[in-house]
């Protein structure tokens, strides 16, 4: 405690006032004559002794009111901890991103962390956040120390990578309702590559004090990494010389020229080894054909043999699949056989072997189970088996799929199996002298996606050149519209189902109604069909950690059950039952292998590596370090050792509280003067 | 005329036989307008001549319709003799405000001189006293008698104590004749004393009155602070506290003033408490309606 005007204490010779009126001045008793004292009686002492009483309480009042006066002019002040001083609250944000597995960094940091906890005022309210991929809030604003602890020790070394931007937005956000002021210490390594490429998103609010706690200072670390793997998800013949390789690029971050040994690892084997010569801070490619897989999925991974500080980087995951042949179940009108020659030789040509077509009648389907096949085509079959619709219908709503192709069997007001609606109406394109073509056609769809314009050699993407001379009229309501042909006839749309999928080509396949099997486009459909509705339209066999994949299509509808599953590298299932039934994504968290089996009863491997960015450990300049504190709520970096040693305490003046007391006094010295010097009223 | 008869207005009135006149004029003529009082100096009575009697109060104009002798009577002619017995100890000239109770005093007795003197051609007397007689001024209706007595009463100063039986000894022994004798003091002493000491003077058939004259704080003192009270008789000092003169001492005075009442009128003589702030009105009227009461 103190005084910031201590020169006002010279106002206390004025305390002499009181003390001259009431201790110093004598008391003068006043005369008074009467005509006779012979109704009057003595009472001196207690009068004296009551009086006396009286005047040192009030003596008391009038030096407490002085003594305040000039005490609050002197403007006292008293040193608290600057965190309950001002109601500062700690946000201890630690960063668990990849990069902190480099060295010691992580530990450090969080010694660093529970340091600066341990050294919080008791009072002071303090928020755990680790910052790694997606930011963590993992306590309230709360005081009690042990639970701080407990969750900042609870912490672990993620795979995620950092992003000071992403910091900014959840400070920001998260000021929107805390207005008091915000101590931020960050924890970090303070990578470059945490850094958005806007620097406005890192500006924090005014009341957001920001101290950085550099993990890593000093010289760049050199770093090499497997910086990229291309190879394919799907191997249907491992032998094949122009799918069957693995291309990897080696990146070093400051680092010097060097020769590495690569390595390919599938299952746990080592089955190839190259030497690669990586130039100074530079990338190197390396290649490994063939790639000797077994059936299904293969966990696969390239290795460096780095020998950098940081060796988490030094592998990069991905699974390769060698699938069995599967069955394909064509449906089509007795004696129809083009139309499955055509598909036949289209397919045969997209999955080399990974297909196996199945052609049967619609007459002969009763007993056949469509969950067996891949998916299943209805070649102009509108009259089914009831038997075979029904269990058709079971299979796509767990998510099978079906392309149904509408020939020239497909009278007007027929149902179609699956679609729920009739034909409406058919267009005779030759009878009415010119065939048609098609027109709008959506190349965003999955099935067209890869026939787009670009990527074609006419502006069509070939689609241009079918010519239709039949088409049936269905009512487009709650489908998809893919393709429409010239005149606005709908051509393909697709409807979903549970979790399947129905394709409907309002045309033939059969080279009657359309020449669509004639040209290069057809295979094209054929094969992005197959992965549509087969479901091997799955994702890469590696990806990145924090994407997401999707479990099931959409909300699952009441009374269905198709749990999804995950298991995680290391072997638990992060799903509970419930978000077994329900969640429709999942956010793969972790480097390593997954094992997902989707809603629609299909299983995946996914390799899943950090950001190369993190390997990348280029600290922040000091300048832009400078310049994102400044831009907070103090104006310059603070050292860390010293920040919280010089802000520990904080003046707070008290004059205030003093000036109220000293009105108090005044209050209390009035009414007691007042009851005193009052005149007395005289009774009636 | 009543404002005028206001204590602190006498005050401001230097000479005495202008209050005098000023105080009994207002007052006579406030009388006037009273159809309770008939008082003046009217015909009485006509009375057959006796021999001896004094020719100057024949009616000649009766004698000289009717040859007989009348003597005419007036009420005034019932003549009576006053004495004031006035205190002048030092207790009283205690005062809170303008009068003091000896002024207070002085202006009482010159208006009953006048009344007397002036109005009602009774003869006039005045003795002042303390513990002993000061002055004795023998009653008379003689030219100049008003102003000897206002000229003893104007030289009377307060002093010494209070003692009733001296001056009474010395009153009765001058008295010759019976008349009024009035009693002005603030009677600091024990009512038996007092109406002990008095009471010998009815018994030549006087009529007494007592006047009770006493300042107003003397009867409800207000006191903010204790303080050290002064006798003016006797110097003696004592210090009282506020409580005491708001409770007991109240008390005792009205438990004096009372008893005094009771045994005064016990004893066959008026009393009358006048207090300095009140006018002098209330004095005269009970002088007067003894006078009458005595004719």
């Amino acid at each position: 405690m103190g005084l910031l005007s201590p020169w006002f204490l010279i106002g206390l010779a004025g305390l002499g006032v009181p003390i001259f009126v009431h201790l110093l001045r004598r008391h003068v008793t006043i005369l008074r004559p009467v005509s006779s004292l012979m109704f009057f009686e003595r009472g001196v002492q207690s009068s004296t002794r009551h009086r006396r009483l009286k005047y040192l309480l009030l003596f008391a009042l009038r030096t407490a009111l002085l003594l305040l006066l000039v005490f609050a002019f002197a403007n006292p002040f008293i040193r608290r901890p600057a965190s309950t001083a001002n109601g500062h609250m700690h946000l201890i944000v630690l960063d668990n991103s990849f990069s902190m597995r480099a060295g010691t960094r992580f530990p450090d940091a969080k010694q660093q962390a529970i340091t600066l906890l341990a050294a919080k005022p008791h009072d002071a309210r303090a928020q755990i956040i680790a910052l790694g991929g997606q930011l963590q809030i993992l306590t309230q604003p709360i005081s009690d120390e042990a639970q701080l602890r407990s969750a900042l020790e609870g912490i672990q070394p993620g795979d995620g990578r950092a992003n000071f931007g992403e910091l900014g937005r959840v400070v920001r956000s998260l000021t929107e309702t805390v207005h008091s002021p915000i101590d931020l210490h960050l924890f970090s390594d303070m990578q470059r590559s945490a850094m958005p490429g806007n620097f406005a998103d890192m500006v924090l609010p005014p009341n957001v004090k920001l101290f950085l706690h550099p993990l890593a200072e000093g010289a760049i670390v050199p770093n090499w990494t497997v910086e990229s793997v291309d190879a394919p998800a799907d191997l249907s013949d491992p032998k094949d010389p122009k799918r069957s390789r693995v291309h990897a690029v080696i990146a070093g971050f400051g680092t010097p020229a060097a020769t590495k040994t690569v390595s390919l690892v599938v299952n746990n084997k080592t089955i190839s080894t190259r030497k690669v010569d990586i130039p100074a801070n530079g990338r190197a490619s390396v290649d490994f054909a063939p790639l000797a897989v077994d059936h299904g999925f293969n966990r696969c991974a390239v290795k460096i043999d780095a020998g950098d500080a940081f060796p988490a980087d030094d592998i990069s995951v991905f699974a390769v699949r060698w699938p069995d042949p599967e069955r394909v179940l064509f449906v089509h009108a007795d004696g129809d056989t083009r139309s499955a020659t055509y598909f036949a030789a289209a397919l045969a040509a997209v999955s080399k072997g990974a297909f196996l077509l199945q052609s049967t009648p619609s007459e002969q389907t009763t007993d056949i189970d469509p969950s067996r096949f891949a998916f299943v085509v209805l070649s102009d079959s509108i009259a089914l088996p009831s038997l075979f619709e029904r269990a058709l219908s079971q299979y796509v709503m767990k998510g099978g799929g079906v392309l149904i192709a509408l020939g020239t069997r497909a009278q007007r007001h027929a149902p179609i199996p699956l679609w729920g609606a009739a034909v409406q109406d058919d267009h005779n394109y030759a009878r009415a002298g010119s065939a048609a073509t098609l027109g709008p056609i959506d190349f965003t769809h999955p099935v067209l996606l890869q026939t787009q314009p670009q990527q074609a050699n006419n502006s069509s993407g070939g689609w241009g050149e079918v010519r239709v001379f039949y088409a049936a009229v269905v009512n487009p309501e709650q489908s998809r519209v893919a393709a429409r042909l010239s005149d606005g006839t709908p051509f393909l749309l697709d409807k979903k189902l549970g979790e399947g999928h129905v394709l409907l080509l309002t045309s033939g396949l059969d080279n009657l109604t359309n020449d669509l099997p004639l040209h290069p486009v057809f295979v094209s459909f054929v094969d992005h069909a197959t992965e549509y509705l087969s479901g091997a339209q799955r994702m890469n066999g590696s990806t990145l950690v924090g994407s997401f994949v999707q479990l099931r299509s959409e909300a699952e509808p009441v009374g269905t059950v198709s749990n999804s599953e995950v298991i995680d590298p290391d072997g638990h299932r992060p799903l509970s039952l419930n978000e077994a039934r329900t969640a429709q994504t999942f956010r793969l968290t972790r480097a390593g292998f997954y094992q997902i089996r989707f809603a629609n009863g299909r299983d995946a491997v996914i390799g899943v590596n950090p950001d190369r960015r993190e390997s990348d450990l280029e600290p922040l300049p000091k300048d832009v370090q400078q310049l994102w504190t400044g831009s907070s709520g103090n104006e310059t970096s603070q050292n860390p050792g010293t920040a919280v040693a010089e802000d520990k305490y904080q003046s707070t003046s008290i004059w205030w509280y003093v000036m109220l007391f000293a009105l108090v006094a005044a209050l209390a010295e009035l009414a007691l003067a007042s009851g005193y010097m009052g005149t007395q009223r005289e009774d009636a | 005329m009543q404002r005028l008869l206001a204590p602190e207005v006498l005050a401001s009135i230097s000479s005495l036989d202008l209050l005098a006149k000023t105080v009994v004029d207002g007052f006579v003529a406030g009388l006037h307008r009273s159809p309770d009082f008939g008082f003046s100096q009217e015909f009485a009575e006509y009375r057959a001549y006796t021999p001896g009697d004094d020719l100057r109060h024949i009616d000649w104009n009766l004698f000289a319709r009717t040859e007989r002798c009348y003597l005419k009577r007036y009420r005034g002619e019932t003549n009576s003799q006053l004495t004031v017995l006035l205190d002048a100890s030092n207790s009283m000239q205690y005062t809170s405000g303008p009068p003091s109770k000896m002024d207070y005093a002085r202006y009482l007795a010159a208006a009953l001189f006048y009344l007397s003197i002036h109005n009602q051609r009774d003869a006039a007397g005045l003795i002042v006293f303390d513990e002993d007689v000061r002055e004795y001024i023998r009653p008379s209706t003689r030219p100049g008698q008003l102003a000897r007595l206002f000229a003893g009463l104007e030289q009377t100063a307060p002093q010494a104590r209070t003692n009733f039986a001296k001056p009474l000894q010395h009153f009765q022994n001058a008295l010759h004749r019976r008349g009024i004798a009035i009693v002005i003091s603030d009677f600091y002493e024990k009512p038996e004393i007092i109406i002990k000491d008095i009471a010998s003077l009815r018994f030549r058939g006087n009529e007494v009155i007592l006047f009770h004259i006493l300042d107003p704080q003397e009867i409800r003192p207000a006191m903010k602070a204790s303080a050290l009270l002064v006798d003016l008789e006797t110097d003696q000092r004592i210090e009282v506290i506020p409580e005491y003169t708001r409770t007991a001492y109240r008390d005792r005075i009205d438990a004096h003033i009372e008893q005094l009442r009771s045994l005064a009128r016990g004893a066959g003589m008026d009393y009358q408490l006048l207090v300095t702030d009140q006018p002098l009105d209330r004095a005269l009227r009970e002088y007067l309606t003894l006078r009458l009461a005595g004719d």
